[in-house]
């Protein structure tokens, strides 16, 4: 188990992943020396899905799946034609699969009959496909299905046409009911919001989603309910829906064994609800939970932005500080440099550089949807500048803490302060007969919570090794061939003994120097 | 109950609701007629194609039935119209021309909040104001109480006793008293941590009492004690909680830690 990554992150099935990424690196790696043509990945991955349905190992649908973003990019009319051809080659031309995907491309080539009057043929019906043809899963289908609804997706004159095929899919995966296509119907999904999105129509998909929800969770397809709780999330953000959307998370539970992506957008998903309500520490386990669950900056950049931009603020709402090597990441340099300001506005507790920035940024916190959150922020300024005041003095009049923190009254200043001390920002008291405010002694740093918390992290280390040994995957019976191997090993050893004592020693020299 | 009905009843009830001092007990009356009509002619949450004039008429019912339910003080009521409302501001609202008393309806739902403290509510409604976050404040209606929201989690209460005047339409005084409430513990709240005693004066002053009875009940009701004779009124003191060291808690942690790491080894 040399090749299991430990990283110090938790998640079931991180180990699992950590090794079938490994794993598909050296495919990749492999195929890499003379770059796979995508018809040929095309071919190899049809061979995946027909493995991962007959060995009932959904680990080699999800490698295929994985390929999807790369793949996306090179597909075009010819490269699916040309696959679909090859894939049902031995299949009868008017075979109901291959003429019903191949309906959905555009006709390419005049030479091409079977692209001829299947306009109109309705979606076919599963028995008889499986009859005429019983070496191809129907699984199969639905990822062609599924490339060709991305490639539709490219431009905006198909999106009509993207939609009309996914909601056939849909009918058709619902209607066959089968398990293992469960990764697939969950990617499916996501094609069929991402052309509703596009055709500007995103609203009028969220019945369909409820709808295709309740069957997910009847039927406990996790994957699919996964991406479907994903997709109705996003709806009702997007929406601003905040209320319907805590709702939805309230009334549903996500599966525990949904995929890292997934659990990653769901976090985030969360995250962000619980911003807007105000729940800032719930808000920030979930943040970090999608940090950590995100595919890496560089593949996701968009996502990574996204969730850190958020994570930024809630951050400062909690009254924490981000750390500066945020900012000089890479990816996130340019994306956060509004944010920054703010941050050196807060830390700084300058109430009019944060106003000034934010005034500057506000176009961009508006498209980040992260501008009344901000405003937020400005509670937070006046008290950390309370707070530096509160160190740096022993006893302050309420008049400089007015003119320090650019407060209007010095009436202001004493409620501000008064609530302060009440929310635990500074230790001290009010002395109201002379108008100043005595800050008292800091708390010493030791105790029993220091405990709770060495605890709490020992527990979760404890608990994070636990998982992974949990997670750990042995492929089937691989355990016999060494078994085998080891009993042939003995067998030899045994006649070679046997042979030193029978035999001639001399003689059988060479042979003997064979056997070592 | 025919549409015409409807509509003549409706012209009643804009006579009765306009008029100075408005009847608040007849508007009842036809308030509850019109709903049941609403109701016997769907469209009181209405569905799919509905004709324009309807749409608009039963939007008009139910907003001057929100503004009744505030001035006649019935809150639940108002929180009713406010949800019934919400199907035409949000789901219609590409269909139906805007009604200009949206954002007055929906600023006095973001101050009920406030004076009930929900103020986790109180952001998700204003999440999902249909206006562009940075335009907030530029919305009269909604600016103020965006503005008591800032304020109160500030601590700037003075400027929130100040602002009660300068509410943007008539119904956002009825909230008044009892936003003046919720100010008022807070404040006490306060003042209970921040100040080991003060003069009765200041503090009628720091909680906006007029008279020293008020003041003196208001204290007896947080049990602070009052000293009339020094003129002062001393808090409760803060307990100083001796720090105990959790023996028992601290072993059984310790134990299960030693336990899971035999497992490992």
């Amino acid at each position: 188990m040399t090749d299991v990554e430990m990283k110090p992150e938790d998640g079931e099935k991180k180990e699992a992943e950590g090794k079938d990424a490994k794993k598909n690196k050296e495919d990749e790696l492999k195929d890499k020396k003379p770059p796979p043509t995508p018809v040929a990945e095309i071919k190899t991955n049809v061979t995946l899905i027909e493995r991962a349905v007959s060995t009932l190992e959904p680990r080699f649908t999800h490698r295929v799946l994985r390929t999807l973003t790369a793949l996306r990019k090179k597909l075009n009319n010819k490269v699916l034609r040309d696959a679909i051809e090859e894939v049902y080659a031995n299949a009868d031309i008017n075979s109901t699969p291959k003429s019903a995907l191949l309906a959905w491309l555009p006709p390419a080539l005049p030479q091409e009959e079977s692209t001829m009057d299947v306009d109109s043929i309705p979606a076919p019906s599963p028995p008889q496909s499986r009859q005429s043809q019983p070496e191809l899963v129907p699984e199969c289908e639905v990822y062609f299905r599924l490339l060709i609804l991305h490639y539709l997706l490219v431009s905006s004159e198909t999106y009509k046409q993207a939609m009309d095929l996914g909601h056939e899919t849909i009918q058709r995966i619902q209607a066959l009911n089968r398990r293992s296509m469960d990764p697939l119907s969950a990617k499916v999904w996501y094609a069929v919001e991402r052309a509703y999105e596009l055709g500007g129509e995103l609203a009028d998909a969220r019945p369909l989603f409820l709808a295709a929800q309740r069957t997910a969770s009847l039927r406990h397809d996790d994957e699919t309910q996964a991406s479907l709780i994903n997709r109705l999330l996003r709806s009702y953000l997007h929406y601003n829906l905040y209320d319907q959307a805590d709702k939805l998370v309230s009334k549903t539970k996500f599966p525990t064994s949904a995929g890292n992506p997934q659990f990653a957008r769901y976090n985030y998903f969360l995250g962000r609800i619980k911003a807007v309500q105000l729940g800032y520490t719930e808000a920030h386990n979930n943040l970090q939970q999608a940090i950590r669950r995100a595919p890496a900056a560089k593949t996701a950049p968009g996502f990574y932005q996204a969730v850190h931009k958020l994570s930024v603020v809630v951050d400062l709402l909690l009254g924490e500080i981000p750390d500066r090597s945020l900012f000089r990441h890479p990816v996130l340099e340019k994306a956060l440099s509004g944010y920054f300001e703010i941050v050196k506005a807060v830390r700084m507790g300058s109430l009019s550089q944060f106003q000034s920035t934010l005034s500057k940024h506000a176009a961009d916190f508006e498209k980040d949807k992260t501008y009344t959150l901000i405003v937020r922020l400005r509670q937070n300024v006046i008290k950390t500048g309370i707070r530096r005041l509160s160190l740096s003095y022993s006893r302050i009049s309420l008049r400089d803490i007015c003119v320090k923190l650019h407060l209007d009254s010095e009436e202001d200043a004493e409620y501000i302060v008064g609530k302060a001390i009440r929310d635990g920002v500074i230790e001290g008291r009010i002395v109201h007969e002379k108008g100043w405010m005595e800050c008292g002694g800091q708390k010493s740093g030791y105790g029993p919570e220091v405990s709770d918390v060495f605890t709490r992290r020992i527990t979760y280390c404890l608990e994070l090794h636990n998982e992974s040994v949990k997670a750990m995957r042995y492929p089937l019976n691989a355990h016999r061939k060494e078994l085998a191997a080891a009993e042939g090993a003995r067998e030899r050893e045994r006649e070679l003994a046997k042979e030193i004592q029978e035999g001639d020693l001399d003689d059988d020299g060479p042979d003997l120097g064979d056997g070592f | 109950m025919a549409p015409s009905q409807i509509v003549a009843l409706h012209k009643e009830l804009q006579l009765a609701f306009g008029a100075r001092p408005c009847n608040l007990q007849k508007c009842g009356l036809l308030l509850a007629k019109l709903k049941v009509g609403l109701i016997e002619t769907g469209l009181l949450l209405p569905l799919g194609d509905t004709s324009l004039d309807n749409l608009v008429l039963a939007r008009d019912i139910l907003e001057i039935g929100a503004f009744w339910s505030i001035r006649s003080k019935d809150i639940p009521s108002f929180d009713r119209y406010y949800s019934q409302l919400q199907t035409f501001y949000n789901d219609y609202s590409s269909v139906i021309p805007p009604s200009p008393r949206e954002y007055p309806i929906r600023g006095l739902y973001l101050i009920r909040l406030l004076t009930q403290n929900r103020i986790a509510d109180f952001h998700t409604t204003l999440e999902s104001l249909p206006l562009a976050a940075d335009s907030l404040t530029a919305n009269p209606y909604i600016q103020h109480p965006v503005n008591l929201e800032r304020w109160l989690m500030e601590g700037s209460y003075s400027k929130v006793w100040n602002a009660r005047e300068e509410a943007p339409a008539e119904e956002y005084k009825f909230f008044v008293d009892s936003l003046m409430g919720t100010i008022r513990n807070e404040i006490a709240s306060c003042e209970e941590v921040a100040y080991e005693s003060l003069p009765i004066k200041d503090a009628a002053t720091l909680l906006f009492f007029t008279n020293q009875s008020d003041l003196v009940n208001f204290a007896q009701e947080r049990k602070w004690q009052v000293n009339l004779s020094a003129g002062t009124i001393a808090f409760r003191k803060k307990t100083e909680e001796k720090v105990e060291i959790p023996k028992r808690k601290l072993i059984s942690s310790n134990l299960a830690i030693a336990r899971e790491l035999e497992q490992i080894v």
